[in-house]
C-alpha cells in the first residue's frame, strides 16, 4: 500500500515537474547535479583509502560515484543516471515526462535502498518539485545555485533548512526523503564514513566512531573497537570487547537491529508508522529512544533510573546530551545531535533550501541553531498530528461526577470507580491520571459530552480500513458510472419488454400471472400494482361471475323475446292500421325493419319497435293508431350486467303508448308462442313456456335455463292521475305501483349505465355486494338500488381509480362510519325528482346490524383476514409479485459484494444491468 | 460498451429476474384516506331532513365547562412553571460551577403550552434540550440543582417547598397543587450517539424532542378554540373507554384538527358535526393499517401518526370508536360523554345495550397474532 502511495506521489510530483518550464528545471538541476558529484569525487578518493568495508557497498558506491562525477562534466546527466537507475523503479521511469530531469530516479533509488546517495536526491526532487510549483522558473534558479554552494561549504546547514520547511504540502516529500533516509543509512554505511572521513580530513574511518563527533547516533555503524564499548542500537555500554562481541551476537542486540533494518528497508513510513504508529502524539525522549505516552509519563521516565544510566553514558562518551525537552514524536524529532559535516546530510540540505527560498542565508546558521536532523523518520500521519500536539493544551481532567469514591467504613477513601470507562483505581493519583486520560476523556465524549476535544489517535487499523475505504469509494463510482451508461441504453429495451409483455400479443399460457385474464373484463387499473386485497376480490369475483353457458342461454332467451316482442308489435300495429289505412303502413313497415339494423336490445338501450317513418310521436301523422307497443329495454341485473352465477331471471320492460291493460297483457300472453316459434326459428332447442301474470302486470317466457320477466308498462302511468281517464280503466288496467315499479326500473338501468358502469371497479363490488347480500343475513335488507347507489357514491366520491380491494374496502369504510345509520344524509335516488331516499324503509335495527357487520368487515380487510369477508379460502401470497424475482435479486446483490474487485467485468456488467432494470422498476 | 455484452443473458432461462415481466415491480404503497362523509357530501347529498342536534351539541358543551381547568389550578401551575423556567433558563445563561449538564434551551410543551389542559390534572411539561449527553447522573443533578434553587425561590415567596423526583423520561417537580414534568432530551446529533445502559432511552428523548415540534405545529396550526374544546372532549372520553386508551393525545390533536378544520370550506365545523366526524372517521378505519390516516406534519414525509399504535391496538381502538359511534346514534352520548355513568362506570363500549329496541352489541377484535407474518406496510412508517 505504502509503495502505491509513492507511486503515487511520485508520480504526482512528476507531473509538477513537467509543468514547470525546463529552463527553471535545468537551471535547478545544474545546482543539484553538481553538489552531490562534488561530494562524490571527494569521497570517491577517500574510498581508496578505505579498507574495503562491504564489497558490496564499495561496489554500489563506485556506481553511485562515477554516475555523479558523470553529472558533474554533464548538466543534463541522464545517461549516467540511467546506468544507476535502469534496475530501478520502471514505472517511476515512465511516470516521468521525457522533459523531466533524471534526478527523481534516485529517489527511488534510495527506497530500493541501495546507494546512499540517492537520499539526498530524493530531498532534491522533492524540493525541486515543490520549488517549481510554488515559486516560478526565475525564482528557482538562484535557489539552486544557492544549494550547490551551500553543499560544499558546510554540512550543517541542511539540518536547519530541513526543519525549515514547515508547509504542509511538503511534508509527504518529506517523508519520503527520510524513508530513504533510513534505507541509506542503514544499508549503505559506507557512504557515510566516506564523507565523515572527507568532512574531518586526516582521519581514518575509524575515527568516525569516536565520541565527539556528534552525528545521529543510528547514522553509525556499530562500532567495532574503542575503550568504551557503546553499542549504538541498543544504547548500552559494554565492559569489555568480549561482552561488547557476545552482545553484538546476542538475541537481543540481533532483534533489534533487524527491527531498525526491518524499518528502513521495509520501506518507509509503513514500517516506520507500523513501528511509532503507536505513540502517535505521544512523547519520546530522544536520548533513550524511549516514547512516552504524556507528559507525566515522560516527567517519569527522566526521573527514572534508565535515563540517568543513559545520560551518564553518554557524558562518559562525550556524546551530546540532548535536552530534557521532550520530543513530540509527531514534528520532526528534536534532538541536538552534533551537526553532521557529513556530505550526505548535506545533500539533503539541497532540498531544504529549495524549499526555503526566502532564506537563502540560512546555511551560514550556526549548527546549533539547527532543530532536527532528518535522521529520525517521522511519518506522515505524525506530521500531521504535530499540529494538534502543539496545540493540545494541558488537558483538564473530566467527569469527576462519574468516578465513585469507594469508601471504607471509617469514610476512608479506599478505591475510586469510573462509571464511564468501568475501571477501578486505588490511587487518587491514578485517578487524576485517569481523568485527564485519553481512554476516560474518549468515554466522557462518547457518553456525556459529545462536543469535548479528544485529540484523535489513528491507528495503523483505522489507517487502513480508511484506505480501504477510499478504494471502495472509487470502485463504486466507476461502478455508477458504468450503470449511468446502462441507463441510458438499457431504457430502450425495457420498453421494449413492455410492448412485448403488456401489448397485445399478451401470451395467457405464459405463467402463473393470473390477474391478466382480468384483462379481458376490462378493467385496467393501469400500472398500480396489485395488492392482496385485489387478488382476493377479483378471484372471488371470478367465482361469482356467470359462466359462458349461462350467460348464452339468458342472452338467446332475452334476444329471442325481444325480437318476438318486436313482431308482435308488428302484427298489432298491422292489424290496427289495416282498420284505417291498410295498405300503405305495411310497405313502410317492411321497409323499416330492414333500414333498422338493430335486431334486439343487447346494447341495453331501448329496443325500439317503431319505424323510422313513425317517429316517436306518431300520433303526428294524421290519422295514424299509434303502435300499442312501443319498445321494450332491459333493466335490472340484466341491464347493469350484475347478473351472478345462478341467476336466471331478468327483466324486460315494454313500452305501451298507453296504459297497458289486462287485454293487452292478454293478448300479449296469447300471441308471444306464435312469434317465439317464428322468431327461433323450427326445430330449435329451447322450448318457451309463456305466462300470463297479470298481478305483477307482466308476462313470464320461460325455459329450462331462464326466466324473462316481461312487463309491459308505459310513461302515461306517471301523469297524475286526473280525473275520467283512470276511472275508466279502472278496472282493466294493470296495477298501477307495479307499472311505476318497472319504470323506474328503466330509470335505474339508465341511470346504471351513464353513472355506475363507467366508474372503475364499481361493477365488480357491487356484484360482490349482491354475493354478500345473499350469504349474509345482515346485510340482505340492502335493495339492490340502494346497493348501486352507495357503491357508485363510494366510489365516484374517492376522486381516483380505486382498485377492487380499495373500493371494497372504502364502501365498508363508509358503511362502518354510519353513513346508513339514521342519523346520515341517507341515499338520494337520483331517479327520482323528489328526496327520496333508496333506503328509507330500512328499520332502524337492521341498520344498526348492517353496520355492525361492515365495521367488523372493514377491520378484517384492515387486518389481512379479506377471505373471510368474501367467505373463500385465503390466498397463498402472490409469488410471481415478489418472490420470484426478489430472490435471484438478493442473490445477485450477493455476488456483487465478493465479485467488486474481480477482474473480468462481465460479472459487473450483468450486475449493473440488473440493478439498473431494478431501480427502472423502483420508479415506476 | 456493447449493447451485446451489456445485455448478455437476456432469453437465458433460469437466470433470476431476467424473465421477470415488469408489471411484477414492487408495491408501491399508494395509501388512501378513509371514508370521510363530510368530504364526499356531493356524492351522498342529503336527502332527509338533518337531526336536530341541539342536544347532543349542549351535552357537548356541558362536559366541556366540566372538563376545564379551574383559574386557581391554572394559576397554580403557571406560577410554578413560571419559577421552573427562571430556573431553567438561569441554568442555561449562567452555569456557573453546575457541571453535571450543560442545557442548550428550555422549551413549554404539552397541554398546557397548547392549552389544552384538563381538569384535575395539574401538570405542565417542560422540554429541556440538553447540550451535553443526558446520563442519568446528569438528570440527577439537574433534578436536584432545580430542587434547590426552586426551593429557594419558594422560601423567598414563603410559599409551601417542592420536590423533584427522577423518573425515565426526567424529573418531575412536585408543588403542593401543581407539577411540572421536566422532560430531558439533547441536541438532535447527539441522538445517534445515545446508548440505552448509560442514557436515557433513545425512544423517550426523541418523543421529547418531537413534543416540541408538535407544540409549535399546534400554537402555528392548531389555535382555533373549538379544536381546543374538542381535543378535552375526545382526551376524556378516550381516557373512559379502555380500547381508546393508547391514543395518545399528539393522535388526538391532530384527530381534532382535522376533524374541525377539514373540510372544503375551511372554516371551523360546529363542535357536534366535529364530534361525530371524528367517531365515524375513526370507525371508518382512520387508525387502521392500510389506511393513509392522518399523515403527521411533525415527522418526515408520509410518516402517519397512528403508527405509533400497534396492531391490536389499532384493532381495538377501531372497535371501540364503532361501538361507540352506534352508541351515540342511538341517543347514548351522555354515557359517551361521560356526563352519565353507565351501569355504575361500566365501559359502555363492551356492553350490549338496548336503545328502544335496537340492540348495540361491541364487535369482536379482527386482529389476531396470526402464524405468517402480515406482510404490512402499514407498522412500519415508509
Amino acid at each position: 500500500m505504502m509503495a502505491a502511495n509513492n507511486y503515487f506521489g511520485f508520480t504526482h510530483g512528476g507531473t509538477q515537474y513537467g509543468a514547470a518550464t525546463a529552463s527553471a528545471a535545468y537551471g535547478g538541476q545544474t545546482g543539484y547535479a553538481v553538489a552531490p558529484a562534488a561530494t562524490a569525487a571527494t569521497y570517491g578518493t577517500q574510498r581508496a583509502a578505505a579498507t574495503g568495508y562491504d564489497t558490496a557497498y564499495q561496489a554500489a558506491a563506485a556506481t553511485q560515484a562515477a554516475a555523479h562525477a558523470h553529472a558533474h562534466a554533464a548538466v543534463a546527466a541522464a545517461s549516467a543516471y540511467d546506468a544507476s537507475k535502469s534496475a530501478y523503479y520502471q514505472q517511476a521511469a515512465a511516470a516521468y515526462p521525457t522533459a523531466a530531469p533524471p534526478q527523481p530516479q534516485p529517489t527511488y533509488d534510495a527506497s530500493a535502498a541501495k546507494p546512499a546517495y540517492s537520499t539526498p536526491a530524493s530531498y532534491a526532487q522533492g524540493t525541486y518539485s515543490q520549488g517549481a510549483a510554488q515559486r516560478g522558473a526565475a525564482a528557482a534558479k538562484p535557489a539552486y545555485g544557492a544549494v550547490y554552494s551551500a553543499t560544499t561549504a558546510t554540512a550543517s546547514y541542511p539540518t536547519q533548512a530541513y526543519t525549515a520547511t514547515p508547509a504542509q504540502t511538503q511534508k509527504q516529500t518529506t517523508n519520503r526523503g527520510n524513508t530513504a533516509y533510513d534505507t541509506a543509512l542503514y544499508n549503505a554505511a559506507s557512504m557515510y564514513v566516506a564523507q565523515q572521513s572527507k568532512a574531518a580530513p586526516g582521519t581514518g574511518w575509524k575515527n568516525y566512531k569516536t565520541p565527539g563527533t556528534g552525528q545521529p547516533r543510528r547514522a553509525k555503524p556499530p562500532p567495532k573497537a574503542q575503550q568504551l564499548h557503546y553499542c549504538d542500537v541498543c544504547r548500552i555500554s559494554c565492559a569489555g570487547p568480549q561482552t561488547y562481541k557476545e552482545h553484538l551476537e546476542g538475541q537481543k542486540h540481533k532483534k533489534k537491529e533487524a527491527a531498525v533494518k526491518l524499518a528502513a528497508a521495509g520501506g518507509g513510513a509503513s514500517a516506520a508508522g507500523g513501528a511509532r504508529g503507536a505513540a502517535g502524539g505521544a512523547l519520546r525522549c530522544e536520548l533513550c529512544d524511549v516514547t512516552c505516552t504524556g507528559a507525566d509519563a515522560y516527567a517519569a521516565h527522566v526521573r527514572g533510573i534508565k535515563h540517568q544510566k543513559v545520560v551518564k553514558l553518554h557524558t562518559m562518551l562525550g556524546k551530546p546530551i540532548p535536552s530534557t525537552e521532550p520530543t513530540k514524536v509527531g514534528g520532526a524529532k528534536k534532538k541536538v545531535a552534533g551537526a553532521p559535516k557529513i556530505a550526505f546530510v548535506s545533500s539533503g540540505g539541497l532540498r531544504t533550501v529549495a524549499t526555503d527560498p526566502a532564506s537563502p542565508s540560512a546555511p551560514s546558521t550556526a549548527p546549533s541553531t539547527a532543530h532536527s536532523t532528518p535522521h529520525s523518520p517521522p511519518d506522515k500521519e505524525k506530521d500531521e498530528e504535530k499540529e494538534d500536539d502543539d496545540a493540545e493544551p494541558e488537558v483538564q481532567p473530566v467527569g469527576q461526577d462519574y468516578i465513585e469514591e469507594i469508601r471504607a467504613d471509617d469514610g476512608k477513601a479506599l478505591s475510586f470507580n469510573c462509571k464511564l470507562c468501568d475501571c477501578k483505581f486505588n490511587d487518587p493519583n491514578a485517578k487524576e491520571m485517569h481523568m485527564k486520560g485519553r481512554r476516560h476523556r474518549l468515554q466522557y465524549k462518547k457518553k456525556v459530552q459529545p462536543d469535548l476535544e479528544v485529540k484523535v489517535k489513528p491507528s495503523m487499523h483505522q489507517r487502513k480500513l480508511a484506505e480501504a475505504k477510499a478504494q471502495r469509494m472509487m470502485v463504486r463510482d466507476e461502478l455508477w458510472a458504468r450503470r449511468r451508461m446502462h441507463d441510458v441504453y438499457g431504457q430502450g429495451i425495457e420498453e421494449d419488454e413492455r410492448m412485448y409483455w403488456e401489448g397485445g400479443i399478451e401470451p395467457w399460457w405464459r405463467g402463473p400471472h393470473h390477474h391478466h385474464h382480468h384483462h379481458g373484463m376490462g378493467m385496467g387499473y393501469g400500472r398500480r400494482p396489485e395488492t392482496s386485497d385485489d387478488r382476493h376480490v377479483l378471484t372471488k369475483h371470478a367465482e361469482i361471475y356467470p359462466g359462458d353457458a349461462q350467460l348464452q342461454h339468458i342472452h338467446r332467451a332475452v334476444a329471442h323475446t325481444e325480437r318476438a316482442l318486436k313482431s308482435l308489435s308488428d302484427a298489432l300495429a298491422d292489424s290496427a292500421r289495416q282498420k284505417t289505412v291498410p295498405a300503405k303502413t305495411k310497405v313502410d313497415d317492411k321497409k323499416d325493419d330492414k333500414a333498422d339494423g338493430k335486431e334486439d336490445g343487447r346494447d341495453n338501450q331501448l329496443f325500439s319497435f317503431l319505424a323510422e317513418g313513425e317517429q316517436a310521436g306518431s300520433t303526428s301523422t294524421a290519422g295514424d293508431a299509434p303502435r300499442a307497443l312501443k319498445g321494450v329495454m332491459r333493466v335490472g341485473l340484466l341491464a347493469k350486467g350484475l347478473l351472478l352465477k345462478g341467476d336466471r331471471d331478468v327483466q324486460l320492460v315494454v313500452l305501451c303508448h298507453d296504459r297497458p291493460t289486462v287485454t293487452l297483457l292478454k293478448r300479449v300472453a296469447a300471441d308471444l308462442p306464435h312469434h317465439l316459434a317464428k322468431v327461433k326459428g323450427p326445430g330449435d332447442e329451447p322450448k318457451y313456456k309463456v305466462e300470463l301474470l297479470p298481478a305483477e302486470g307482466a308476462v313470464q317466457v320461460s325455459d329450462a335455463h331462464v326466466g324473462v320477466l316481461v312487463s309491459l308498462t308505459s310513461a302515461v302511468v306517471r301523469e297524475p292521475a286526473d280525473g275520467g281517464d283512470i276511472k275508466r280503466d279502472d278496472k282493466d288496467v294493470l296495477p298501477r305501483q307495479k307499472c311505476l315499479d318497472a319504470l323506474a326500473a328503466l330509470r335505474h338501468a339508465k341511470w346504471f349505465q351513464a353513472r355506475a358502469a363507467t366508474l372503475q371497479s364499481c361493477v365488480i363490488i357491487i356484484r360482490i355486494l349482491r354475493d354478500l347480500c345473499r350469504r349474509i343475513p345482515n346485510w340482505t335488507p340492502l335493495n339492490s338500488y340502494a346497493m348501486e347507489l352507495l357503491t357508485a357514491g363510494v366510489v365516484q366520491s374517492a376522486g381516483a381509480a380505486l382498485s377492487p380491494g380499495e373500493a371494497l374496502r372504502r364502501l365498508m369504510e363508509a358503511v362502518a362510519g354510519g353513513l346508513l345509520l339514521e342519523h346520515g344524509p341517507g341515499l338520494r335516488d337520483p331517479c327520482e325528482k323528489e328526496l327520496v331516499d333508496a333506503l328509507g324503509n330500512m328499520p332502524p335495527q337492521k341498520r344498526e346490524d348492517l353496520t355492525a357487520s361492515a365495521q367488523q368487515f372493514l377491520r378484517q380487510i384492515a387486518f389481512r383476514q379479506i377471505h373471510k369477508v368474501l367467505d373463500m379460502e385465503p390466498l397463498p401470497k402472490a409469488k410471481h409479485a415478489t418472490g420470484a424475482w426478489k430472490f435471484p435479486r438478493k442473490r445477485r446483490r450477493s455476488n456483487t459484494d465478493n465479485e467488486h474487485d474481480a477482474p473480468n467485468g462481465e460479472g459487473k456488467i450483468v450486475k449493473t444491468e440488473e440493478k439498473s432494470d431494478c431501480s427502472d422498476t423502483n420508479k415506476k | 460498451m456493447v449493447r451485446g455484452i451489456g445485455r448478455g443473458g437476456r432469453g437465458i432461462p433460469g437466470r433470476g429476474g431476467m424473465g421477470r415481466p415488469p408489471f411484477n415491480r414492487p408495491r408501491v404503497l399508494m395509501l388512501r384516506p378513509p371514508f370521510d362523509l363530510l368530504l364526499a357530501e356531493p356524492a351522498f347529498p342529503r336527502c332527509k331532513p338533518a337531526p336536530d342536534d341541539s342536544v347532543l351539541t349542549q351535552a357537548l358543551l356541558k362536559r366541556h365547562t366540566e372538563l376545564c381547568p379551574s383559574p386557581t389550578d391554572q394559576a397554580a401551575v403557571l406560577s410554578l412553571v413560571t419559577k421552573l423556567q427562571a430556573v431553567l433558563d438561569n441554568i442555561v445563561v449562567a452555569p456557573g460551577e453546575f457541571a453535571a449538564c450543560q442545557l442548550e434551551e428550555v422549551r413549554q410543551v404539552g397541554s398546557y403550552k397548547k392549552g389544552t389542559m384538563m381538569a384535575g390534572k395539574n401538570v405542565a411539561d417542560i422540554v429541556v434540550i440538553m447540550k451535553t449527553l443526558p446520563t442519568k447522573e446528569a438528570v440527577e443533578g439537574l433534578s436536584n440543582k432545580v430542587n434547590e434553587e426552586v426551593n429557594t425561590l419558594m422560601k423567598a415567596e414563603g410559599s409551601g417547598a417542592v420536590v423533584s423526583a427522577c423518573h425515565e423520561r426526567g424529573f418531575t417537580v412536585t408543588g403542593t397543587s401543581a407539577a411540572v414534568r421536566v422532560l430531558i432530551t439533547t441536541l438532535h446529533q447527539n441522538l445517534r450517539k445515545i446508548e440505552p445502559d448509560v442514557h436515557l432511552d433513545y425512544k423517550v428523548i426523541s418523543s421529547h424532542l418531537a413534543a416540541i415540534r408538535h407544540s409549535r405545529w399546534f400554537e402555528e396550526n392548531a389555535h382555533h378554540s373549538s379544536i381546543k374544546v374538542l381535543i378535552r372532549l375526545l382526551r376524556d372520553m378516550c381516557s373512559r373507554h379502555s380500547g381508546l386508551e393508547p391514543l395518545t393525545p399528539w393522535m388526538i390533536d391532530l384527530l381534532a384538527h382535522h376533524c374541525i378544520m377539514n373540510n372544503p370550506q375551511r372554516q371551523a365545523l360546529p363542535i357536534n358535526v366535529a364530534f361525530r366526524r371524528a367517531l365515524s372517521l375513526m370507525a371508518g378505519g382512520l387508525f387502521l393499517p392500510g389506511c393513509a390516516g392522518l399523515p403527521d406534519p411533525c415527522e418526515a414525509a408520509h410518516s402517519r401518526a397512528h403508527t405509533a399504535l400497534d396492531l391490536a391496538a389499532q384493532d381495538l381502538a377501531a372497535a371501540t370508536a364503532q361501538t361507540l359511534l352506534r352508541v351515540v346514534a342511538r341517543g347514548g352520548h351522555l354515557y359517551v360523554l361521560g356526563l352519565q355513568p353507565f351501569e355504575g362506570g361500566k365501559d359502555i363500549s363492551l356492553e350490549i345495550t338496548v336503545w328502544d329496541g335496537v340492540v348495540v352489541s361491541p364487535l369482536a377484535p379482527a386482529y389476531n397474532d396470526s402464524p405468517e407474518p402480515m406482510d404490512t406496510d402499514d407498522k412500519d412508517s415508509v
